[in-house]
């Protein structure tokens, strides 16, 4: 009864994978250097829920103090900034506790996701409050995130559409997804990184800082999943604080670093994939299929990279050796 | 040493356990304004804005319509409906805390209720959206719930004359006769001034997931639709439609503010309605109906104020019109010859199907929704209501 077309539902369906996958590339990517230092944060969602709140209010507040003279440009970088800060704050503070402090890293991580859902919803919800119901940003400030018209690019039929006409934060994340490849396979800094998370003790003693490699990989890790954050309150609920609104996509993030097998390239095939499972059914709907199985469907996919990259056991597909396990340079 | 200590210890346990039940005993008391308790059991907390918002809301007013202190509405927030060790907690503190009477408003905690109703007749239960009060003869439980299908009905006629190419959507929560009479009601109401329209539906399979809720609403206006609605518990599908410039009917609170340019009107709920008249009762000493089920007459069914800027000329007249046949009793929503799509009369069925409980046979076929059973108990799904996913 739908009177669009299969060609426009095709489209449409790739632009809802394409929204639904953008904040989950961004916290995967965020995940994946942060495993790469060998450190398993597991308080991705936590760390989503500080930056959808952090960026929220710092576009709201910086709205509220400037009223009519408020600038959108001004409003989104603060909403940037704030959401990536947040989140690196969070990356900080399991950074103190696991490297400095040497506290378990799953114990830790956990806690970090139960306290930045708190922190998120705690301070959201006051923003509401301030705001008399719901906390909202201007229309100037939304129009910042709306669809970039690539020029020429987007005028080609079908494709245009699906590939260059997104929001500024979509493109942001495929540069810094391509951008990550590079840096952990071409750079020293990044070979460094990666010499850390397999083998702390071997980096150690050909003189690399350990401990700062693992606090700077954390917080900027951290500061992506906090960018992710923002993504959600800022795009997907159109500036408006809604409660609960990460609700598990740190989680799936987590399942994506393995999906992905700690490749960034992979990571943007791998979130476009789940984001695209999660929308399937209102695009493609079978008749009989419980609604249920759609929902299972990514997890099942995860289950099955599992299977076969334990079964290949390449070490290139692998996680970093150390990762999970705290550096003592006394017990070497 | 040690023994005395084990016998101090001992005699302070013994304390502490006659102080409990002392406690207990505190029920058997007439009920008065000044010892009067009541515990609530909420879902989630305030923060959604929307159904507990609403219900606390509701609790507060009944407060202050009696004249009772704020301490003796004692909540309990983030009770998930699904853990049955949370809910037996949840109505056990409050039990303890000496509540005379408990409201729980979550469909789901049913079972829990009943059994509390069981071990605790001195205490007075109310479930919202349940059935049991009806098939137990327990003289202590209590089922309530609002005709909100009529809201709905009203809401449906401010989309039927807002749609442009007679193409509506609904977010739904999940297949539970609960939400089909509420997207069935908007739907006849929007059908009653505008005959062409047809209506796609989505499942969520949740009551509240933003996200999942915006992406639903998401894919309703990429199919094309023009007026979507809702039966979930998040302001979100309101943004989806204000950010493709489309229109939105709402659900719990009034979602204007959120979307001013999309939300033409919302259905809610006034709990505190029911909330009063049952505390009331109680320390009146008069019984409390089994099934309690209002709707537009006493507002405990109601709309928001009409979006007039967005709406369609004429809306408010045609919702007034409406709503004044509803309350005179003059119009029946759920009545005459129901088709489903294969054009065979539509039937209500029990829950699982298995038994017919009603067939719109012919134009004068009515059926009373919340009337006797005050949760709602139309399944049927309509021709021209088509249920995408």
């Amino acid at each position: 009864m739908s009177e669009v077309g299969v060609v426009q539902t095709i489209m449409d369906f790739f632009n809802a994978a394409v929204l639904a996958a953008t904040p989950l590339l961004l916290a995967t990517l965020g995940e994946i250097l942060t495993e790469k230092s060998g450190n398993l944060n597991l308080g991705v969602e936590g760390m989503m829920y500080m930056g959808a709140m952090a960026g929220i209010s710092a576009s709201w507040l910086y709205e509220a103090a400037m009223g009519a003279a408020a600038n959108g440009l001004v409003s989104v970088l603060l909403a940037v900034a704030g959401g990536i800060l947040a989140g690196a704050l969070g990356g900080l503070i399991y950074s103190v506790l696991t490297v400095t402090l040497r506290a378990n890293q799953n114990v830790t991580g956990l806690t970090l996701t139960i306290f930045g859902a708190g922190i998120g919803n705690f301070f959201g919800e006051l923003l509401g409050m301030r705001a008399g119901g719901y906390a909202s940003i201007t229309d100037v400030t939304k129009s910042m995130f709306n669809n970039i018209e690539m020029p020429l690019l987007s005028k080609i039929p079908v494709l245009g559409k699906m590939l260059f006409s997104h929001d500024f934060v979509v493109y942001m994340a495929v540069i810094v997804a391509v951008l990550m490849t590079w840096f952990l396979n071409k750079t020293r800094v990044g070979l460094n990184l990666r010499a850390v998370g397999e083998s702390p003790a071997t980096a150690d003693a050909a003189g690399i800082n350990v401990a700062r490699y693992k606090y700077l990989a954390t917080c900027v890790g951290g500061g992506l999943c906090g960018l992710g954050g923002m993504y959600i309150s800022m795009v997907r609920f159109s500036g408006t604080w809604v409660h609960g609104c990460v609700d598990g996509r740190g989680w799936i993030a987590v399942a994506l670093v393995i999906f992905a097998a700690w490749s960034p390239a992979r990571a943007m095939i791998g979130a476009l994939l789940f984001g695209g499972l999660s929308v399937l059914r209102y695009y493609m709907p079978i008749k009989d299929v419980a609604t249920q199985f759609y929902d299972m469907v990514p997890y099942i996919a995860t289950v099955v990279v599992l299977v076969i990259t334990s079964i290949r056991q390449g070490k290139e597909r692998a996680q970093p050796k150390a990762c999970g396990i705290n550096y003592f340079r006394e017990e070497r | 040493m040690k023994k005395a200590i084990t016998l101090v210890l001992m005699a302070a346990l013994m304390l502490s356990l006659a102080a409990c039940s002392s406690g207990g005993d505190g029920k058997a008391e007439a009920v008065t304004k000044d010892n009067l308790k009541v515990g609530v059991v909420h879902i989630m907390d305030l923060g959604d804005q929307g159904y507990t918002y609403n219900h606390d809301q509701g609790a507060k007013k009944m407060i202050a319509e009696l004249g009772l202190r704020e301490d003796q509405y004692i909540p309990k927030f983030n009770i998930n409906d699904t853990d049955v060790a949370a809910t037996n907690a949840a109505i056990n503190e409050l039990v303890n805390e000496g509540c005379q009477i408990i409201f729980a408003t979550s469909f789901s905690y049913g079972t829990q209720v009943v059994e509390a109703a069981k071990a605790q007749p001195g205490v007075v239960f109310c479930h919202a959206t349940g059935s049991d009060a009806h098939f137990n003869d327990l003289t202590n439980l209590h089922n309530y719930f609002a005709k909100i299908h009529q809201a709905r009905y009203l809401a449906g006629i401010a989309a039927g004359l807002k749609t442009e190419n007679n193409h509506l959507g609904y977010v739904a929560a999940f297949p539970y006769a609960e939400v089909i009479s509420g997207y069935t009601a908007f739907f006849l109401g929007a059908k009653s001034v505008n005959p062409d329209v047809y209506m796609d539906v989505m499942y969520a399979d949740t009551w509240g997931d933003a996200l999942k809720e915006r992406e639903i609403a998401e894919a309703l206006l990429n199919r094309g639709c023009d007026v979507i609605s809702q039966h979930s518990d998040s302001v979100s599908p309101a943004l989806a439609a204000e950010a493709a410039g489309k229109w939105h009917v709402g659900y719990n609170n009034d979602m204007a503010p959120a979307a001013p340019n999309a939300s033409l009107i919302s259905a809610r709920i006034d709990w505190g309605i029911y909330m009063t008249y049952a505390v009331k009762a109680l320390l009146e000493g008069q019984t409390i109906s089994v099934d309690w089920g209002e709707g537009l007459e006493t507002g405990a069914a109601y709309l928001s104020p009409l979006n007039t800027a967005i709406a369609a000329p004429g809306t408010q007249e045609a919702i007034d019109a409406a709503a004044a046949r509803i309350i005179s009793g003059d119009l029946k929503i759920f009545s005459g010859a129901l088709k489903d799509a294969s054009g065979n009369p539509a039937v209500i069925t029990n829950w699982d199907g298995s038994e017919v409980l009603f067939t719109f046979e012919n134009e004068n076929s009515v059926f009373l929704e919340s009337d006797e059973i005050s949760a709602p108990a139309f399944n049927a799904i309509i021709d021209g209501i088509n249920i995408v996913s």
